[in-house]
Parts: C-alpha cells; sequence; structure tokens
C-alpha cells in the first residue's frame, strides 16, 4: 500500500512538471530535443545547404524517377550525410526512404552514392560549401526498391555462391586449427569487408554484367578464403571461378579501391587470384 | 512487476480524476484498424515481389558517377583500342576486297594522295593516329605491370596514370613534328 | 517559407504539418536510355535463399584465355618498338608483328563483345557479333597476307604515310 502511495504521489508530481507533449512524439530525433528553451536561431546566421536526393516511389511506379530538393541549415545539423538525410526525414519529408542502422561505419546499411562517389552516408562529411547543392543517389546501376534504397539480393546470392566459410577435408581436430602470425597476416585487409556493395556498384564491368560476374566485393570474399592456410578446399575455389565471366569480366579498372568506405582493396585481391589460376601462386 | 502494476492503477485512478496528466502512461487504446487486409497464399505473395521488381528502375550511373582518373583512363584505354583496331580492321579488309571492288589501295596510291594535302591537315591527321596509338600503348604497359600485381593500390594507380599521360603527350608531340 | 524546423517538437506538435512542394531538380528519365543496350526489368532466378549458379569450370575461356592473351601483350612491346629502333624491318618479322597485332585487336574486340551484350537478354545478337568478329579478322589477316606480299608491308606501308 504504501508503495503505490509513493508512486501515485511521484505520478503526481510528475504530472504537474512535466510538459504537455505527448510521449509519441519525442520517438522523433532531433538535435533541437531538450529540456531547456531551444537556443534562439538568430544567435547564428544559418548555413543553408541544398541537397538533391532521388526519389522513386513504388506504389506509382509509372511516374518516372526525379529529383528532390531539400534545405538544410547546417548549424542544427550532425557533420554527416547521414544525419542530414535523417533530419530531412524527421522534419521536412518522413516519405523520404533509405537504410541505416549503426551510424558508425561497420554495418554497410547506409551505402549510396553521395556527390558522384560510393561511400556510406555515415561517414561521409557534408560538404559545408554551401554554394553547391550535394547530390544523393542510390548505388549506380542498382535495382531500385524506393528512393535511395537499392535492392542487394543478386549480389547476396552471389556472395553465398562462393561459401564463404571455412572448408576442410580433415576430420575436426578437436582444438583451434592453428595458423601462424605471417599467414594470419595474409588475411588483412580482406576480412575487414562489411558488404556494403559500394565497390561492386562503383565497377563498370558490374554495371554491365551484374548477372554473371561477381564483381569487386565478392571475389575479394573468395580470395580471403582462398589465401587463408587454414582452408583445405582452394583448388575446388579457384575452379569456381575458372570460367569467362566469374572473374575475367574485371579489367582492372580500380574504381573499386578509390571508393571503399573501409580503405580496403578488392582491385589487388582480384590481381592475385589471376596470378593464382595462371600461375598457381599469387 | 507489482510496482508496475501499483502505478498502473495509480494511473487509472488519476486519469479519472485528472485526465490529461497521466493519459501518457496508459497503453493505448486498442482500435480496429481502418485498412482492410486479404488473404494471401505464400504463392501469390511471391508473384506480387515479381511484379514488383518488373517495374523497378535502375539507379543512373554513368551520368553520375563523379570522373575519376580510374575509369576515365581506362575507357580512354578501350576507346582508344577500339579506334586503332578498327582503323587496321577497315583497312585490312579493305585491302582484301579491293581487287572485287576495283578500289586502288596501294601504299603508293595512298601516299601520294596523302602527300597532295596541306600542311595543317597533313599535321592534324598524325596527331589524330598518334594520340591514341601513344596512349594505348604506355597503357598497355601500365596494364601488364599490374597484371604482376605492381603498383594497384589508390597511390600506384595514380603515380602510373600521371607517368602514361605525361609520356604520352611527348610521344605525341615528338610524332606528329619529328617523325 | 524555410522548410528547416528551429522550434523544437513543439512547432512539429501545434503547427500543421506542411508537406514541402517537391521542388524537382531535375526530371530524370531512366539511365535505361543511356545504359548501351536496354538492362530489362529485374529478374531474380530461383529464391533469395539460393545461391547464384556457379558455371561449370573453362579454364580455356578462363585462366588459360587471359594467360594467352598477356603473352601476346607482352610479344607485341618489342615488335613495336623495333620499327622505330631499327627503321625498317625484315618481312618476316614485319608479318608476325602484323599477325600479332591482328590477334591482339581480336581479344580486344571479343572482349567488348562480351562486356557488352548480355547472354541472357540478347542471345542471338551475341552469337552474330562473333561470328561477325571471326569473319572479319580471317579476311584482315588475308588483307595483311596479301599486304606484305604484294605491297611494302605495315613498317614501310605507315612510313610512307608518315613522312608524305
Amino acid at each position: 500500500m504504501s508503495a503505490s502511495v509513493l508512486s501515485r504521489s511521484a505520478l503526481l508530481a510528475a504530472a504537474s512538471t512535466r510538459s504537455s507533449i505527448p510521449s509519441a512524439v519525442r520517438g522523433l530525433a532531433s538535435v533541437a530535443t531538450s529540456q531547456a528553451p531551444p537556443p534562439t536561431p538568430e544567435s547564428k546566421a544559418p548555413r543553408v545547404k541544398k541537397f538533391q536526393v532521388y526519389r522513386w516511389n513504388p506504389d506509382h511506379p509509372e511516374k518516372k524517377p526525379y529529383m528532390q530538393e531539400y534545405e538544410l541549415d547546417l548549424n542544427q545539423t550532425g557533420p554527416m550525410v547521414l544525419d542530414a538525410l535523417i533530419r530531412m526525414k524527421n522534419e521536412v519529408d518522413p516519405t523520404l526512404t533509405f537504410r541505416r542502422s549503426c551510424r558508425e561505419g561497420i554495418c554497410g546499411s547506409c551505402a549510396m552514392n553521395i556527390g558522384g562517389i560510393n561511400t556510406l552516408a555515415c561517414l561521409c562529411r557534408i560538404d559545408t560549401d554551401t554554394s553547391k547543392a550535394t547530390k544523393i543517389y542510390p548505388l549506380p546501376h542498382t535495382y531500385v526498391v524506393k528512393d535511395l534504397v537499392p535492392d542487394l539480393t543478386h549480389f547476396y546470392k552471389q556472395y553465398k555462391s562462393i561459401k564463404p566459410y571455412l572448408q576442410r577435408k580433415d576430420p575436426p581436430p578437436g582444438r583451434e586449427i592453428l595458423q601462424s602470425i605471417a599467414d594470419r597476416k595474409k588475411l588483412d585487409g580482406l576480412y575487414e569487408c562489411i558488404l556494403c556493395a559500394c565497390c561492386s556498384t562503383s565497377c563498370p564491368s558490374y554495371w554491365w554484367n551484374s548477372s554473371e560476374y561477381l564483381g569487386p566485393a565478392v571475389l575479394m570474399q573468395s580470395y580471403r578464403w582462398i589465401a587463408d592456410s587454414r582452408d583445405q578446399f582452394k583448388e575446388e575455389r579457384k575452379a569456381a571461378l575458372d570460367n569467362e565471366m566469374s572473374l575475367y569480366r574485371c579489367h582492372t579498372i580500380m574504381n573499386c579501391a578509390r571508393t571503399c568506405p573501409k580503405g580496403l582493396n578488392p582491385g589487388l585481391a582480384i590481381a592475385k587470384i589471376k596470378k593464382e589460376l595462371s600461375l598457381g601462386h599469387s | 512487476m507489482s510496482l508496475s502494476r501499483t502505478a498502473f492503477r495509480a494511473a487509472s485512478q488519476l486519469s479519472h480524476r485528472q485526465p490529461a496528466a497521466a493519459s501518457f502512461l496508459l497503453p493505448r487504446l486498442q482500435t480496429r484498424s481502418a485498412a482492410s487486409t486479404t488473404p494471401t497464399t505464400a504463392a501469390e505473395a511471391h508473384s506480387l515481389l515479381v511484379s514488383q521488381r518488373q517495374k523497378r528502375p535502375i539507379a543512373p550511373h554513368l551520368s553520375i558517377y563523379q570522373p575519376q582518373l580510374t575509369w576515365y583512363m581506362s575507357s580512354a584505354n578501350r576507346i582508344t583500342g577500339v579506334l586503332l583496331s578498327g582503323t587496321v580492321y577497315l583497312f585490312g579488309i579493305s585491302y582484301a576486297v579491293a581487287p572485287w571492288l576495283g578500289l586502288h589501295l596501294e601504299s603508293a596510291t595512298i601516299a601520294a594522295a596523302v602527300a597532295a594535302l596541306p600542311v595543317a591537315v597533313k599535321l592534324a591527321i598524325k596527331a589524330t593516329f598518334a594520340t591514341p596509338f601513344a596512349f594505348h600503348c604506355f597503357n598497355g604497359v601500365r596494364h601488364l605491370i599490374w597484371d604482376t600485381a605492381k603498383e594497384l593500390t589508390i597511390k600506384g594507380v595514380y603515380r602510373t596514370g600521371y607517368v602514361v599521360l605525361a609520356s604520352s603527350a611527348f610521344a605525341v608531340t615528338y610524332l606528329t613534328f619529328f617523325a | 517559407m524555410s522548410l528547416f524546423r528551429t522550434t523544437g517538437l513543439r512547432a512539429a506538435t501545434t503547427a500543421r504539418f506542411i508537406a514541402p512542394t517537391p521542388r524537382i531538380a531535375a526530371a530524370f528519365h531512366t539511365s535505361q536510355k543511356r545504359a548501351i543496350l536496354p538492362v530489362g526489368p529485374q529478374v531474380i532466378d530461383g529464391t533469395v535463399n539460393d545461391p547464384a549458379p556457379v558455371p561449370a569450370p573453362n579454364p580455356t575461356h578462363g585462366s588459360y584465355h587471359w594467360s594467352f592473351e598477356r603473352l601476346v601483350t607482352i610479344g607485341l612491346v618489342p615488335l613495336t618498338i623495333a620499327p622505330f629502333a631499327a627503321g625498317s624491318l625484315h618481312p618476316i618479322t614485319d608479318a608476325v608483328l602484323g599477325a600479332t597485332l591482328v590477334l591482339h585487336s581480336h581479344i580486344g574486340f571479343q572482349a567488348c563483345i562480351v562486356d557488352y551484350i548480355p547472354k541472357r537478354l540478347y542471345p542471338k545478337l551475341l552469337k552474330a557479333a562473333r561470328w561477325a568478329l571471326n569473319s572479319a579478322t580471317v579476311l584482315v589477316l588475308y588483307g595483311l597476307y596479301e599486304f606484305e606480299t604484294n605491297d611494302v608491308g605495315i613498317t614501310e606501308g605507315v612510313k610512307k604515310l608518315w613522312k608524305a
């Protein structure tokens, strides 16, 4: 009984001081949220940045895709393009659709084409030059589900096709499969891939042949398993790539390494695979 | 658990007396949703997905991707290759079928025709052929270096790229004016 | 009116939500027009959980083709330098240069055909293009043979035209 009295008085106290903003609206994240009165906008001249965003609505598929322009005050926005997109969605246009999750460049969800370059929106700083608009497109030459959301189904199917897991012929040793430090070092620069698809969708060869050419991301993961000393299916993995289309549509354009938001080098991995297939070693 | 129940009871008691104050603590009443649903089998859902897929546009690519040394030089390599090989094939086929078509494509005939052209036109033709030839040759060597897995970093790509562009410029100048 | 909120949540709750007038900065034609060949609608084979099909190993069109292409390119380097260094070439060397050049061109054109004509969408066009290329190459090799035997050869021919 005493507990209920306490809680009732606590509620009464809380009810009198809390503002009348309903809880449903509190779910919106915004830079301006705080209990204290927000700073007066006249204290700093607003830096208005224009964003041009690719829009397409599957509910009205006959309407062709178009670019929609939004304006944001950079003084109220976080530094990254994802901050801008979230503000656009929360405060201007809730129908704007994009993928996002970790906001720290590790999940790969927010991969898109910003300013002509494929990168992660959460890692891409907004260009503070307010005289130029920033153009945001979905990943190039992908089928668009809605606005900035690409369909990566085929990309994931291709990843699955290379069997991205350890394969052994020996029976399990009952303990860790040992690997020397030098052999483990060979995996550096390969295992860190977050499968964001920025590289594959920056490759013109993948644009023209995504159905049969595996693309830099999947090929680099293929090499990650070929180069792993613990894997015993090296020849089978190499044979799976030894055909006209899967690997050899790569013409060393190197857009992949140029655009990787994690600083990895798929082009080099692909060159090593080609050497492996022709010379037997990389 | 019990505390939340007492809190709930308190909130509902409160809300009778001061409806606005504690209403945010009550769970929302269940309302019948206004949207209607239709029962769909898995096969129907799949065919719906297939029809949706067919209407999807392709995101822009060539028109919006940032011009970069990487793909611009690669495109130039292919374009120059096609131009040069196209010329070779065109001449080769023409020379092969010349007797049947009554054409005169002997080197002496063509040389005479070229000699008659004004100097500016001759220099322009030389430059037009020297540029793709020089670029493609030097970029070809760059590709061979890449095939050994050397210079395949961003720094290496740009370094070798600038070397190829500079060498091509020199070679074109030499071939056009001094060769 | 400005499209950004400076007064926080109060404005969102008290003011009616004003949908932004879509300022269309650029109308978009679907990039099908800009593609080298139209791509066609999205088709996924099988379910989303099936891996993409792995082709049967075919080294003739895979690693052997790649190695052969590199050998031809490597061979072309001294053959191309030779006319500039030596001034003129022995007819046999000139013929080897010509043949290697035609081989290199054939492989290059083949790469373009395979890259730009997807088999799934245009199987007949792909076959026709391959046939056309093969016929053209045979004809060019014959023309080259004729040029070497009845005329001056590549090195001499280019030199004549260049210095005309």
